[in-house]
């Protein structure tokens, strides 16, 4: 076991900066002067120790708890394949061990018939040949590691790509030479072929996991960022199931990267008037005369989200979203409450703070379902929560404003729009519908101080980030 | 030839010439060593506690302890001024503080009562002076007497550079403090120095060993997370609070420590609004033992429950699942 420990701390230092550049690509933001603690960490704790190695490259690595779970994760995951190779090796070896035992006892009952003796002899001295029948782990493993390096297996980019690279390693390895052996060996001596043919599908199998490795590393966080891209483009009514964690994920991620954006800036405060105490005892060290003026602080407010989101059918899934959203950011807005309707109107804040969203929504589907009715739901709205609202307050409407005919009590709305700081209209259609057929939302459009299309992740993003930035 | 003058330094070079051998700091050389120690100082550390301050006094970074109240991340700076046998300098974070507290601050009355003191002896500098610019650079020559360090009231970041032998600098609660000071941090962290715009920039005798804990209640800096090493301690598991708890309060039974670790853990896992620390495990052992309790019994637990649990709402979750949780104690 010693040699392949030496082996690998040579190249350990090259694992290390992959192992970092694979931390990048599950988003942990791992700068330069991390990498290089990290390298100082690795000096300081060795290799040899696999939970001493994880504890001290979390400590310079992972930045917060989210980090840390993503990184104990990472870790698992990238350095499993060394200490498990020798022994899942050594299962599979031990078959071709034993059929190489037998060719090696049957050549000399053939000696007299065959004075070529053992046809492998002519292929030892073969370095790749020796070092696969001896099994020796350190002389394969650098040897795969070289080739890799001169096939640039980390240029690799597309899932497709790891059968021609998988060719170009065993080239580079010399594979070629076994390779004309088999031929060779295939009419005349059926055993020695056997045994060729059992080492190479060996070498086969770790060159394959090796560039399946170099994917994960290099090619899979650039197609992970595509499938992200491409999802946060979709339009979310057509999102399906088996998308549902994916957009979930992205979610979160935006909900955190908002929070952080707009957590920070809690204690920003607006000048308010003298603090006269203060001032006096500021302008003590310049004899009485006031400097440094001291000014009493206004605190800024978060903006209070009511969200009044339309349920029916064909705008559930856009309702789903923005409450998971306006949820996920619990932290930045704490006082979130939200409102649902079809026909009738009522508050789901308590039911959402209790149950997942989308169990949630479903509750709410089948307590207020009915034909839409705007007008309905913004009286109920008025008698329900009006009174509550204020200059901090920020009212949302997420709906498409198709009102089956009916009035859609406009005056209520334009109330709304004169006590609260900010009336925000989110539609799910895009803005070439507003307005066609039963569409009131031209008229409503006046009413408001935003409307927005919020077909997909990342308008809705976008209109949040808005949302947090406005405070007062 | 002019021999090659480094103007500036790189800052992707550390600075630090053998960072595997350390002198100040020999109590902190290993591992087991470092657990051994802790331990006979009465703080029970895993393994990775143990790798981390050992990282940060080869490293000469600081750390950043997160984790929920109680868990033992002031004890753990503690503990370690205590196994180092070097001073603790301590810095309470609020909201407001601000340089003037925390760093340095000019003794104004001292220098306003020696100005008033020196006034005669004015006369005597300036005598014979011809006119206002020889009276000027006469001055000159005096005017850095008040603002030199006899007149510099060190505060604890100060004060923690000024130690001779290093020392150990807890900066309690960072995420209380405001986003400014913050800022201002991260050069006494990076470089353990201080810019006094008066004097210059003063350097750390001896480089402390700086711990900062979090309660997570914000987020903080990327630029100061950046400069620490991250160590987050979680809720202990049951045998490590067993232990802990045994030798906070070795006069308790083993067999009633496993039951309350036990039971605290259970409890632990109700939807609750503050969970129960080790330092809560640890008090209500405490009062168990006062209360010369033998056996964890119902009525027991109900009427000492409120040690354990600081909220009326929490106390009622828990009594309502008190069966449940004793049977949990039981094993």
């Amino acid at each position: 076991m010693d040699s392949p420990n030496t082996a690998r701390a040579a190249a350990s230092s090259d694992q290390l900066l992959a192992f970092v550049q694979y931390l990048r690509g599950k988003k942990i933001p791992v700068s330069p002067a991390d990498t290089l603690d990290a390298v100082e960490v690795a000096e300081l704790v060795g290799y040899q120790d696999r939970a001493l190695l994880k504890n001290g490259l979390a400590a310079a690595l992972a930045k917060s708890r989210h980090e840390l779970s993503v990184f104990e994760v990472a870790f698992d995951d990238y350095f499993q394949p060394i200490p498990e190779r020798p022994p899942a090796g050594g299962q599979s070896d031990a078959k071709p061990e034993v059929s190489s035992a037998n060719p090696s006892e049957q050549p000399p009952q053939k000696d007299p018939a065959n004075p070529g003796e053992d046809p492998l002899e002519g292929l030892r001295g073969n370095s790749l040949f020796d070092a696969l029948e001896s099994q020796d782990e350190s002389a394969l493993s650098l040897a795969i590691e070289t080739a890799a390096a001169d096939a640039k297996v980390e240029e690799i980019s597309l899932f497709t790509q790891r059968g021609q690279y998988v060719r170009k390693i065993l080239d580079a390895l010399g594979d070629e030479a076994l390779r004309e052996a088999a031929i060779e060996f295939e009419q005349s001596e059926p055993a020695a072929f056997e045994v060729v043919q059992a080492l190479r599908e060996q070498l086969r199998e770790r060159v394959r996991d090796r560039v399946e490795r170099a994917y994960l590393i290099h090619a899979s966080a650039a197609t992970e960022d595509l499938l992200d891209e491409s999802l946060s483009k979709l339009k979310l009514g057509n999102v399906d199931h088996s998308q549902m964690a994916r957009l979930k994920r992205l979610m979160d991620r935006m909900a955190r990267k908002l929070a952080a954006r707009h957590g920070r800036r809690r204690h920003r405060y607006r000048r308010g008037k003298l603090h006269v105490g203060e001032t006096v005892r500021r302008a003590i060290p310049t004899d009485g005369i006031p400097f440094h003026p001291r000014w009493r602080k206004i605190e800024r407010k978060r903006p209070q989200i009511m969200a009044i989101c339309d349920v029916s059918g064909s705008v559930a899934a856009y309702a789903k979203f923005l409450l998971m959203f306006l949820y996920a950011l619990q932290d930045v807005l704490p006082r979130t409450r939200s409102f649902a309707f079809s026909a009738a109107l009522g508050e789901v804040s308590d039911l959402l703070a209790t149950l997942p969203v989308e169990e949630a929504i479903e509750r709410v589907n089948l307590k207020y379902g009915g034909a839409t009715d705007y007008g309905r739901a913004l009286q109920d709205f008025s008698e329900l929560a009006l009174a509550e609202v204020n200059s901090a307050t920020t009212v949302i409407v997420l709906g498409d404003a198709r009102n089956n005919q009916a009035d859609p009590r406009l005056d209520l709305l334009g109330e709304i729009k004169s006590r609260a700081r900010q009336l925000i209209w989110l539609n799910p259609e895009s803005p070439r519908l507003w307005g066609t057929g039963d569409s009131e939302m031209l008229r409503v459009k006046k009413e408001c101080h935003l409307a927005k299309e919020c077909q997909n992740l990342k308008q809705l993003e976008r209109v949040i980030d808005k949302i947090l930035s406005d405070r007062r | 030839m002019r021999p090659v003058v480094e103007c500036w330094s790189d800052p992707f070079k550390p600075n630090r010439e053998n960072p595997l051998s350390n002198t100040h700091y020999p109590a902190l050389s290993g591992i087991d060593a470092i657990q051994q120690a802790f331990e006979s100082a009465g703080y029970i550390c895993t393994t990775r506690i143990a790798t981390v301050v050992r990282l940060a006094a080869a490293l000469e970074k600081p750390v950043l302890i997160e984790g929920p109240p109680g868990v033992g991340k002031t004890e753990l700076a503690k503990t370690c001024a205590m196994v180092v046998d070097r001073p603790l300098v301590r810095l309470q974070c609020y909201e407001g503080l601000d340089e003037s507290k925390a760093l340095y601050e000019w003794k104004y009355g001292k220098q306003l009562l020696y100005t008033q003191l020196l006034r005669e002896q004015l006369g005597d500098v300036l005598d014979g002076a011809k006119g206002l610019n020889e009276s000027m650079n006469r001055l000159h020559q005096f005017s850095d007497v008040f603002y030199s360090e006899a007149f510099l009231e060190s505060r604890p970041l100060l004060k923690a550079m000024e130690e001779d032998n290093g020392g150990v600098l807890l900066i309690d609660e960072i995420d209380k403090a405001d986003f400014e000071f913050e800022s201002m941090l991260l050069e006494v962290l990076s470089d353990f120095q201080v810019s006094i715009p008066e004097l210059g920039t003063i350097q750390a005798h001896s480089k402390p060993l700086v711990f900062l804990t979090s309660n997570d209640t914000r987020d903080l800096s990327d630029a100061l997370k950046r400069r620490c090493l991250h160590l987050h301690i979680p809720f202990p598991s049951i045998e490590l609070e067993a232990r802990i708890v045994a030798s906070r309060v070795p006069d308790l039974a083993q067999s009633m420590t496993d039951q309350l670790v036990r039971f605290v853990h259970a409890i632990r896992s109700l939807d609750l609004k503050k969970a129960p620390a080790i330092s809560e495990t640890v008090d209500w052992a405490k009062s168990l033992v006062l209360l010369h309790a033998k056996d964890l019994d119902g009525s027991l637990v109900q009427d000492t429950l409120n040690v354990l649990l600081k909220y009326e709402e929490d106390i009622q979750i828990a009594e309502g699942q008190l069966p449940k949780l004793m049977a949990a104690a039981a094993g």
